[in-house]
């Protein structure tokens, strides 16, 4: 009897000292997640014959249209958690003139909170000409594209250098892609 | 003061101990402790009646982790927290698995009976609480939260990865033990269940993908087809008491009876070639569950191409402004996360365990505590062999033990066990059975290599129970 005690007692014992060492559970409070997400943002494939009319060049015409509604900076979990953006925008161009292309980030009452514009040089011979731009979307600038409601795309064509203009006969398109890498921090 | 305790001695019981899944190597063939005959029907226990202390016959609960322990993430090492999840995040399969199960008998007795004074057969019966739950590492949601799809372009994500079921089910049973001649013994076990809460989601399908476009720089595919079925949820949620009492009196509803029913059946046989060498092989938990009552389940189901907006050419109709066709795209993507609720019937298996084993008595015990009528034969030790398998949602479990067993003397039995299985490939535990005139107590702990620091287990089991055991050796 007393073995079968003092065994019970030892085996309880044993259990009871077991313990959890050399651990720190308040780390959780460190716990973050940091993804990036890339998505698609807009695209368009525009014919030179955007830029002309009954045969003749819109004077200082610009191509213009813009997304409204934009929905998903009005969302908690974008709104808290994301710390950085960058949109990413190419462009290739197979008529033969440049172009300013602008994009504008408007409020709710059509404020214009940021924008930022690139240029793309004119196509020789009807080849690609590809431009890249990165813009940057940190502190204030950040803070401009979380309030923004409306995007508003535009295409400034450049008159050319040498007195010739765009009509039945001018060929090529100017098309822009682009995505954005949105950097979330969500902590506890 | 007693009432008060108890459960507080419970709880305590099932949140500090760690045990290992469901198998109860231990448990397994200790015939001195009657629960044995829960995990084959054909054991035959050696008494003539015996009765479980309420709630405290027979105690179970368990955590077990197959890939990692709680050392791997929270040990104090100066290492940045975030940075030994991502090593986790990205070391863990989607194959590895999170298990809690917890099992508490409620009552539970047998006796012994038969014609004449042989009294061959017996009888078992009794009602236990189980809570069983799984879940899948979900390995590629986990790499799309942390890490985002940004650095995984071309990357397939498997949608099928969200794979996890949960169920707290009470357990009615009534199990016969019947010799069918002298070597063989048959062992059938009726269940009912009634479950009080289910929650499950293994029929997961779908991918995410985000690759070069056509038109754009990316193109993202969705392709949802998620599912989570549930009942005796929802009446919980919706209740607009706040009364504890009230919820108290409606599980304890749900326990007898009150709950989505089932039924189930456990099969054993033994067979003892000699009498040093036995076989033995059972099937628990043939059986199903048919939710009926307080279900809520929920899906998404939906497919979406997204290469971006194209503000200038709407592709759908040339008279289209930018703003219709980006409310299109604004609409397309709330009806593809759109979550339907459906109240229809389900039905549930219960995860069906295979048991067995081979074992071999050995050395007679020369002292006078010898008991030379008992049914082994008076051999003192055995050794042996055995298998465990469960059955799960994606692949069963499998657990092999090698075993010894020894009478120390009149009282007081202990077993061994060495165990390979999911968790550990070094997993030795160790079971002790004491009786006390009628009072019969057991203690099985396994993982004993890990007590020194739980944190580095990845599981551990413990179990204890108390009985009254009347007749025949036992006195």
């Amino acid at each position: 009897m007393k073995i079968i005690k003092q065994t019970l007692l030892w085996l309880l014992i044993f259990v009871l000292v077991s313990c959890i060492k050399d651990v720190d559970f308040d780390q959780v409070e460190d716990f973050a997640l940091t993804p990036v997400a890339s998505a698609s943002v807009i695209y368009s494939n525009i014919d030179v014959s955007r830029f002309y009319d009954n045969d003749e060049e819109l004077e200082s015409e610009s191509v213009t249209d813009a997304i409204r509604d934009i929905t998903v900076f009005t969302d908690d979990v974008v709104l808290e958690n994301l710390v950085k953006a960058e949109l990413i925008f190419g462009s290739v161009n197979s008529i033969n003139r440049s172009f300013d292309i602008q994009v504008d980030f408007l409020s709710e009452s059509d404020e214009t909170l940021h924008t930022f514009s690139f240029n793309t040089a004119p196509s020789v011979s009807g080849n690609d000409f590809i431009t890249e731009h990165t813009e940057l979307f940190e502190n204030e600038s950040l803070e401009a594209l979380k309030a923004t409601r409306h995007m508003r795309m535009t295409f400034n064509l450049h008159s050319s250098t040498d007195g010739s203009t765009l009509d039945e006969n001018s060929t090529g398109r100017i098309v822009v892609k682009s995505r954005g890498n949105f950097y979330l921090n969500i902590s506890l | 003061m007693i009432k008060g305790s108890i459960p507080l001695m419970v709880v305590t019981l099932l949140l500090s101990i760690f045990a290992f899944g469901q198998n109860k190597q231990l448990l397994f063939g200790f015939k001195d402790i009657p629960q044995s005959v829960m995990i084959n029907p054909s054991t035959t226990l050696d008494n003539d009646w015996y009765v479980g202390f309420p709630l405290l016959s027979h105690i179970h609960a368990n955590v077990g982790s197959s890939g990692m322990s709680a050392f791997d993430l929270f040990a104090d090492d100066g290492t940045d927290f975030n940075t030994k999840l991502q090593h986790l995040v990205s070391r863990l399969e989607d194959n590895d698995f999170y298990t809690v199960t917890q099992q508490l008998d409620i009552f539970s007795g047998g006796f012994a009976f038969g014609s004449g004074v042989k009294k061959d057969r017996y009888l078992t019966f009794g009602m236990y609480l189980e809570t069983d739950v799984i879940a899948y590492y979900p390995k590629d949601y986990a790499i799309l939260a942390f890490e985002g799809n940004a650095p995984h372009l071309n990357r397939y994500f498997d949608l099928s990865d969200l794979n996890a079921q949960g169920e707290v089910v009470s357990v009615f049973h009534v199990g016969v033990t019947k010799p069918i001649n002298k070597k063989l013994t048959f062992g059938a076990r009726a269940k009912i269940y009634s479950s009080l809460f289910n929650v499950r989601s293994t029929n997961n399908s779908g991918s995410f993908i985000t690759e070069e476009g056509q038109n754009n720089f990316l193109r993202h595919t969705f392709d949802l087809d998620l599912s989570v079925n549930t009942s005796g949820i929802k009446s919980l949620v919706d209740a607009e008491t706040s009364e504890v009492s009230d919820y108290i009196r409606t599980l304890r509803n749900r326990m007898f009876f009150g709950g989505n029913l089932g039924l189930g059946i456990d099969l054993g046989l033994t067979y003892e070639a000699s009498d040093r060498l036995t076989y033995e092989a059972s099937l628990v938990d043939i059986g199903f569950i048919r939710h009926t009552k307080d279900i809520q389940n929920y899906s998404i189901n939906d497919t979406y191409v997204y290469e971006g907006i194209n503000p200038f050419f709407p592709e759908i109709t040339d008279d289209q402004s930018a703003e219709e066709y980006w409310n299109i795209v604004a609409n397309k993507f709330e009806e593809l996360f759109e979550v339907d609720t459906t109240h229809t019937k389900y039905t549930t298996w219960r995860p069906l365990k295979i048991n067995a084993a081979i074992r071999y008595k050995f050395g007679k015990k020369s002292t006078e505590d010898c008991d030379c009528f008992s049914k082994d034969g008076g051999y003192s030790s055995m050794i042996g062999g055995q298998l465990y398998v469960i059955g799960r949602p994606k692949l069963p479990q499998l657990g092999l033990t090698a075993f010894y067993y020894r009478r120390l003397f009149q009282g007081l039995n202990v077993k061994a066990t060495y165990t390979i299985d999911t968790f550990s490939a070094k997993n030795i535990g160790f079971g002790l059975s004491t009786n006390i005139g009628a009072l019969q107590m057991f203690v099985l702990a396994d993982n004993l290599l890990e007590y020194q620091n739980l944190a580095k287990a990845r599981s551990a089991s413990f179990q204890l129970g108390v009985n009254f055991i009347f007749g025949r050796n036992k006195e």
